[in-house]
């Protein structure tokens, strides 16, 4: 029963016979030509391209407790909710899971996104101010997390598409346990109480971490790692040897230089802090660390409190200034979620806090200036 | 001349034996098919062995239960929330009695309410709903949801509920959350609460139209998750709502979460607003928290207590749980079950006994899974009566049920005991039966379904402790009828599924496309089309793709016989065992495939499968390409779906143009991918390698399976052998019929002038007669009044007729010495014809019937070709006078464009078969020559005819030489007549077989004559079954091809009709006739040959044959000529 099949092709050729009919009277029909308007996903190899001009607009949306449960729904969602394609999506790669989020890169970079991974040396239960923890920055000099390092090392070479990583971030604020001010060589994970300077111990701690772990995922080959330096805008505590300058670990390690740059976050008769008050003086600070490397803004955001400010006005005032003042700026990250606090209120940082707030943000990123796919160039 | 003989007489089989000799083989040959078929038909019904994989486990088997861990319920001691929500201060007492006196007087009628939630689009919900009307007041179906802030609501109203609602007189109270896809969305309510009058207002306006066009009485929030910085503007927005509400007449009710989510709500400012207050008492630990009790005793009783704080006791309404949630270790959130749910959990996992205890004295019980602890708790009829009678005395309102559909049944029975003051025993008697009845239940998730139908009641104890209290303790769990489902795997996993085919356009494209994606899907096939298209079911497995079983024909299973159905599995079986050398355990039941089978009519054919040894494939992702949306919505609809977390996606390769399901194909295969999902066989899903799926054949059934691939493979040559005849058959008809109609255009162009006759030689003419009496005295008056110049003389043999016949031919002679008659005994038409030549003086004669009318200038057209000496004999054109009744005009319409088309064709060829007796003129010496008129056969005509060819005479057709003749006008009569001719020009045929592709007589041998065997004898035989076969497929739907078909060859008959009218200036609008013609005289033709095949093959019963010669069976004709069966146009 293999081979020719005479009744196929005798059913074939009267379908031919009446196709050819209809053909003859449908000539005009045309063909039409399947478009692949999709864009490009990064290939192995391929590196990202920092526009000359405009900057990518991107988003951390809501990935869940641990920052990691990105699915293409909630990219699609957010994507429809403020009119735009991401040129950027940020998730997170806390230590305490011990792995690597593959699959979440290539759903990122499938969608046309770069990622930007915050590769954060932290222990479950994931809770700010804990202080340091198995991951602190000692035991990684000590060479404990070797091992670990490598695996992500090797699966991110596996991986092979352009990522920003920003390991550390924020290390000169005070929740995060990588923070210098818990490494004072006091009390362990208390910043020294009452001093109006820091011995400058946790910094020097931090650096050399810093360079330890990119130089050995530079040395597993991860060349398609694009690394970011990822200050808080401003430092708490505000002392000294606690400043961002006091953080930079060196050109050599450093692909570009990163800011998270909130307005009020908490409700609670907070200064309600403009966007260039948040933003400007650090964008100065920080780029003085560098002649040339390229800025992103990695976190921005602000929390709706009509009682304090305009959460709408905020952001319109964010796109006014970041289309205008900062040159070097090549991304820039909104971090997208709500949560509840402790004291049982709301922090509400979604773009879709209130229609008026998700207006001026769909305003602000519908212009030509905002990026919407990374692009690559061999 | 020819002795008459009766041996020579064609297929005459003078010793008989021929037809017993036949008969045998035939009833040899018939019994050996029939024994052939009964053992291929038997071969289908038996079940071939499979063998289901262990991963398939009964439910018996998979479920275990588990040792009640008592895990300390910490999550309702400490915490106490309630207390936070006391009006006045937490540590005050709350009050045995409450302060409101104004509520006393409506009191009464406030207890009343019974209020249903009801899930929209669920078919539980709803018979939930009809059955227990009667004891509701009112139902909230889940209907709408604020989307966003600015209040755009989206509904999904349900006009059964309605309906119901309308008819039993319950009122219909919508409810309106802020849930998207299962998350609450705060800023919808917030948005309205903090935003400006305008949008409130707009939003406001909307609702409230959509309530009054569904007839509601009100509508019924329940937000959730609002920020209680919302507080105020929520108050206000909620006042607002009301007062457009109180304009219409309409209440406003709002569900009151319990926890801190109430602080959004300022209960105090509302209460003088909301016209009822939901508490939810339940969902202490909803499906997304760990799991544990769902309303534990201090935990129902703080927040009653709590609440009671708040407005007008009769204000509040209080919401009782009545379900349960089975907790899946390692799953982010619990699955919401109904009550037959738990108890087909816990019977299936052999639980002993399950008794509430302290301190939440919720059920509950854990059971194993295959290896998943699962915990299930839930609220039954006595934890729902302990707290409706405890509710109700604080918050007097009445009682809501969550939620319809998912309830304990026996919660009905209890109703009217929530008021009663003192319980008896024997009041919660009839709650202690745990009926099984007809609920449908369904354990574990996934799409792989198998079904447990080990139907029991069980029971229950309840008693009243000394508190008042009820306490209840399981003893026997019922079991239902139970869908099991399994396969829902890690949460990346997809499987592509194709249903319907194979089909020879759209399968191949799709497995080149799965090539290319390099996607491994499964098919199940309709063993029919895989008989037809045995080559693609082998691609499909040699590409690694698998195959399943979705019958042989496709019928509903739920809707045939046990034994049909089972033919249906085993044939597909079969089929795909004999072409593949593997069998499947994998089937998907055609029409519904749907998950969660919620009638027992969806359920039966996945109990059929089972019982032959299958596993069903449901699915959860149906974008309905058959539907043909556009491959853009197909697309949607996938994504929609998949994102809801179905798994195993349903598309179609046949069935229909299915070119938008191959154009959106991969567009799917890219969005699965780039949502990071792995497509995986099903093989895969159910962890399972190939060969368990889809096992390679081994030694069984090895008789049984040969006899059934035999069986598969003669269907499959017939049917081949029928389509390609049908297709030849067709390619020979379009091109014999194009061939004579341009030949007959020919001729006609031809003999269109008028041309000069002058060729006048004398005449004699020969009208062999028996019993005309009545037509003879016409015949000879229209005869005689010829135009013709010649000398004519004419002889009528009066063949022994019985009626005046000779009286009147002599009455006429004696007037006109042209004529003669000459008298015979009866010996037939052939020998009266012999009899008659014998006695005529000149050389050329020309015959004609009895009844026959010539025209005046007949005779002189007739001779006009025997003016060249080539030629034997002309044949004139005869056509019908009588177009008195439907027979008649078929036969005029039949003889126009049958004979007379093609004879002018013919004479173009020289390939003319008959020089009919009705009007012909033949040369004397030449019919010597040809051997006389024989009496072989019962067409001397056409034999004479065939003999004059083989002396090499011409034979020429004269179209307007017009003789007038009378067709039979009864069906009876016509049969007759036709039989005659069919029976003698098979006779011919078969005498003159050899001349039959002899190179001799050129167009005759290589045209006239096989175009005679194979268009006037074989397809007009068959040609009416092949019609029956069309219109059958037709009425079944088989195929529009067919139906192109069909109309092609109505339409080629009708435009073959039009022409030859127009070419004999006939009347066009006789054309129609050809429609009926096919459907009515053309069977009649067909049954006429097979009668005639018969006979000859019974070799002719001796006495038969002499009678029909001498004519004396053949009856009078009704109106017409007594006379001979009418010879002359059989060919």
């Amino acid at each position: 029963m293999t081979g020719l099949l005479p009744k196929e092709r005798t059913q074939r050729f009267i379908r031919r016979l009446a196709a050819a009919g209809i053909l003859l009277l449908s000539l005009a029909g045309g063909c039409q030509e399947k478009g692949d308007a999709q864009a490009q996903p990064g290939v192995a190899g391929e590196r990202l391209d920092f526009p000359e001009k405009g900057a990518y607009t991107g988003a951390y949306i809501d990935f869940g407790d641990s920052e990691d449960a990105v699915t293409l729904d909630k990219i699609e969602d957010f994507e429809a909710m403020v009119g735009k394609k991401q040129g950027i999506v940020a998730s997170s790669s806390y230590w305490g899971e011990q792995s690597f989020p593959t699959k979440n890169l290539q759903v990122i970079s499938e969608h046309g996104a770069v990622p930007m991974i915050y590769w954060s040396p932290w222990d479950k239960p994931y809770e700010q101010g804990a202080g340091p923890d198995r991951f602190n920055l000692r035991n990684i000099l000590s060479g404990m997390w070797d091992a670990y390092i490598d695996r992500w090392a090797d699966q991110a070479k596996a991986y092979g598409k352009p990522i920003l990583v920003s390991w550390g971030l924020e290390m000169n604020g005070n929740w995060f346990p990588w923070s210098g001010c818990y490494y004072e060589g006091k009390k362990r994970g208390e910043p020294a109480p009452g001093a109006f300077h820091m011995s400058g111990e946790g910094a020097k701690l931090y650096k050399e971490a810093f360079r330890y772990v990119v130089k050995r995922v530079k040395a597993r080959g991860a060349s398609n790692i694009l690394w970011g330096f990822h200050a808080n805008n401003f430092s708490y505590p505000h002392r000294t040897n606690n400043s961002i300058a006091d953080y930079y670990p060196g050109s050599d390690v450093v692909d570009w230089l990163g800011l998270s740059a909130y307005g009020v976050q908490f409700g609670g008769g907070a200064w309600w802090a403009s966007f260039p008050v948040v933003m400007d003086d650090p964008y100065q600070e920080i780029c003085r660390l560098d002649p040339g490397k390229p800025f992103i803004l990695a976190e921005w955001g602000v929390g709706e409190f009509p009682a304090l400010g305009s959460k709408s006005q905020w952001i319109r005032e964010a796109f006014q200034s970041l289309e205008t003042k900062y040159p070097r700026l090549k991304g820039a990250v909104f971090w997208h979620e709500r949560w509840q606090n402790k004291d049982e209120s709301f922090s509400n940082l979604r773009v879709n806090s209130s229609p008026e707030s998700l207006d001026a943000y769909r305003n602000g990123v519908s212009s030509p200036f905002w990026i919407d796919a990374a692009r690559f160039r061999p | 001349m020819p002795n008459v003989k009766d041996d020579s007489f064609i297929f005459l089989d003078p010793r008989g034996k021929r037809w017993p000799r036949l008969r045998l083989s035939i009833l040899i040959i018939g019994l050996v098919c029939f024994v052939c078929s009964v053992l291929f038909v038997q071969s289908l019904f038996v079940t071939p062995q499979l063998r289901l994989p262990s991963s398939v486990l009964r439910l018996k088997a998979r479920l275990k239960a588990l040792q009640k861990h008592d895990q300390p319920q910490s999550v309702s001691g400490p915490k106490r929330l309630w207390l936070q929500f006391h009006k006045k201060s937490s540590s005050k007492a709350p009050q045995k009695t409450p302060n409101h006196p104004i509520a006393l007087s409506d009191k009464a009628r406030s207890q009343d309410i019974r209020l249903g939630f009801y899930a929209v689009g669920s078919q539980k919900s709803f018979q939930s709903l009809k059955k227990h009307a009667g004891q509701l007041t009112h139902v909230c179906p889940e209907w709408m949801s604020v989307l966003d802030g600015r209040g755009t609501i989206e509904a999904r109203p349900d006009e059964q509920v309605q309906k119901l609602a309308k008819k039993t007189g319950l009122t219909l109270l919508p409810m309106l959350n802020n849930l998207s896809s299962e998350a609450r969305v705060p800023e919808a309510v917030e948005g309205l609460a903090g935003g400006p009058e305008e949008r409130r207002s707009a939003f406001i306006a909307n609702l409230v139209e959509r309530l009054e066009s569904a007839g509601a009485g009100g509508v019924v929030i329940d937000w959730g998750e609002i920020d209680p910085a919302y507080r105020k503007g929520l108050t206000v927005l909620l006042g607002e709502i009301s007062a457009a509400l109180h304009l219409k007449n309409m209440e406003l009710w709002l569900c009151i979460p319990m926890g801190t989510e109430l602080k959004a709500f300022d209960l105090e400012a509302l209460s003088s607003c909301v016209d009822h207050f939901i508490a939810m008492l339940h969902d202490e630990n909803s499906e997304k928290d760990p799991p544990g009790p769902i309303a534990s005793r201090d935990w129902f009783k703080g927040w009653l207590l709590a609440m009671a704080d708040y407005g007008n006791p009769s204000q509040w309404v209080i919401s009782i749980g009545s379900y349960g949630y089975d907790w899946a270790s390692g799953e982010p959130k619990g699955e919401m079950i109904s009550f037959p749910d738990v108890m087909a959990r816990a019977a299936h996992a052999g639980l002993k006994e399950c008794k509430p205890e302290g301190p939440s004295y919720n059920p509950h019980f854990s059971y194993e899974d295959a290896g998943t602890m699962h915990t299930v708790w839930f609220l039954d009829a006595a934890t729902f009566l302990n707290q409706a009678r405890k509710g109700s005395k604080r918050l007097t309102g009445g009682v809501a049920i969550t939620q319809l559909g998912w309830e304990d049944p026996a919660i009905w029975e209890a109703l009217p005991l929530i008021s009663r003051d003192h319980l008896a025993v024997t009041d919660l008697a009839p709650l202690q039966q745990l009926k099984s009845g007809d609920s449908i239940t369904h354990i574990g998730r996934g799409d792989f379904l198998t079904v447990d139908d080990s139907r029991a009641d069980g029971f229950r104890t309840i008693e009243i402790d000394p508190s008042g209290r009820i306490v209840e303790r399981y003893e026997a769990f019922p079991s239902y009828l139970t869908v099991s489902h399994q396969g829902r795997s890690a949460g990346d996993e997809v499987a592509i599924t194709f249903d319907d085919g194979p089909d020879p356009e759209w399968t191949p494209q799709i497995l080149d496309i799965l090539k290319k994606e390099g996607v491994k899907a499964a098919f199940f096939v309709i063993g029919q089309k895989a008989e037809d298209h045995p080559g693609l079911l082998q691609r499909i497995v040699q590409e690694g793709h698998e195959l399943g079983v979705h019958t042989y024909t496709h019928p509903n299973l739920a809707q045939v016989s046990e034994e049909r159905a089972q033919l249906e599995f085993n044939a597909t079986q079969r089929l795909i065992e004999i072409l593949t050398g593997r069998s499947t355990i994998l089937f998907r039941p055609p029409y519904n495939a749907d998950s969660y089978p919620a009638t027992l009519q969806e359920i039966l054919p996945v109990k059929l499968a089972q019982e032959s040894g299958y596993l069903t494939v449901a699915e959860s992702v149906d974008p309905e390409d058959w539907s043909l949306p556009g491959a853009a919505e197909i697309l949607k609809k996938v994504k929609r779906l998949r994102r809801g977390g179905g798994d195993i996606v349903l598309l179609h390769d046949a069935g229909g143009d299915r070119s938008q399901t191959v154009e959106a194909l991969p567009g799917i295969i890219d969005y699965l991918r780039a949502r990071g999902d792995r497509i995986v066989s099903l093989g895969e899903m159910l962890r399972e390698t190939r060969d368990h799926v889809m096992p390679p054949l081994g030694n069984e059934q090895p008789m049984t399976r040969m006899v059934s691939g035999g069986g598969f493979h003669v269907l499959y040559i017939v049917e081949n052998f029928a389509w390609a005849f049908m297709i030849v058959a067709t390619g020979l008809i379009v091109f014999r019929t194009l061939f004579i109609v341009s030949l007959a255009a020919v001729n006609r162009r031809k003999t269109a002038q008028p041309r000069e006759e002058d060729f006048f030689p004398p005449l004699s003419i020969l009208i062999p007669a028996y019993n005309e009496e009545k037509v003879i005295a016409g015949t000879l008056d229209a005869l005689l009044g010829t135009s013709y110049p010649g000398e004519i003389e004419v002889v009528v043999v009066d063949d022994g007729s019985t009626d005046g016949t000779a009286l009147e031919v002599e009455r006429i002679a004696e007037m006109d010495p042209r004529l003669r008659l000459i008298r015979q005994p009866n010996q037939g038409k052939a020998l009266a014809i012999v009899r008659g030549i014998e006695a005529l003086s000149h050389e050329i004669l020309v015959t004609l019937d009895a009844d026959t009318h010539f025209q005046r200038d007949t005779l002189q057209k007739l001779v006009q070709p025997m003016k060249d000496e080539s030629v034997g004999g002309v044949s004139g054109h005869a056509k019908v006078g009588n177009l008195r009744s439907f027979i008649a005009r078929c036969q005029a319409l039949e003889y126009t464009c049958g004979f007379n088309l093609e004879r002018r064709a013919c004479h173009e060829l020289n390939g003319i078969t008959v020089v009919p007796g009705a009007v012909s003129a033949l040369r004397l010496n030449a019919v010597a020559r040809a051997g006389g008129v024989s009496t072989d056969t019962l067409a001397e005509d056409t034999d004479l005819t065939l003999c004059l060819h083989r002396e090499g005479y011409r034979i020429a057709y004269v179209p307007d030489a017009l003789a007038w003749t009378e067709a039979p006008e009864t069906i009876r009569a016509l049969a007759k007549q036709r039989f005659r001719w069919t029976f003698g020009t098979l006779q011919c045929l078969w005498k003159h077989r050899d001349m039959v592709f002899d190179g001799k007589y050129k167009a005759l041998g290589w045209f006239s004559l096989p175009s005679v065997w194979f268009f006037h004898i074989l397809l007009a035989a068959i040609g009416p079954m092949v019609d029956a076969t069309l219109i059958v497929s037709l009425l079944a739907g088989v195929s529009d091809l067919l139906y192109v078909y069909f109309v092609a060859f109505l339409a080629m008959d009708f435009f073959l009709a039009l022409l030859a009218l127009y070419m004999e200036r006939e009347p066009l609008r006789n054309a129609w006739i050809a429609f009926p013609m096919r459907l009515i005289y053309r069977p009649l033709l067909s049954w006429v040959i097979w009668k005639s095949v018969f006979k000859a093959l019974k070799g002719v019963w001796v006495n038969w044959g002499k009678l029909e010669r001498t004519a004396s069976v053949v009856g009078p004709g009704k109106g017409t000529s007594a006379g001979y069966a009418k010879g002359g146009e059989s060919l």
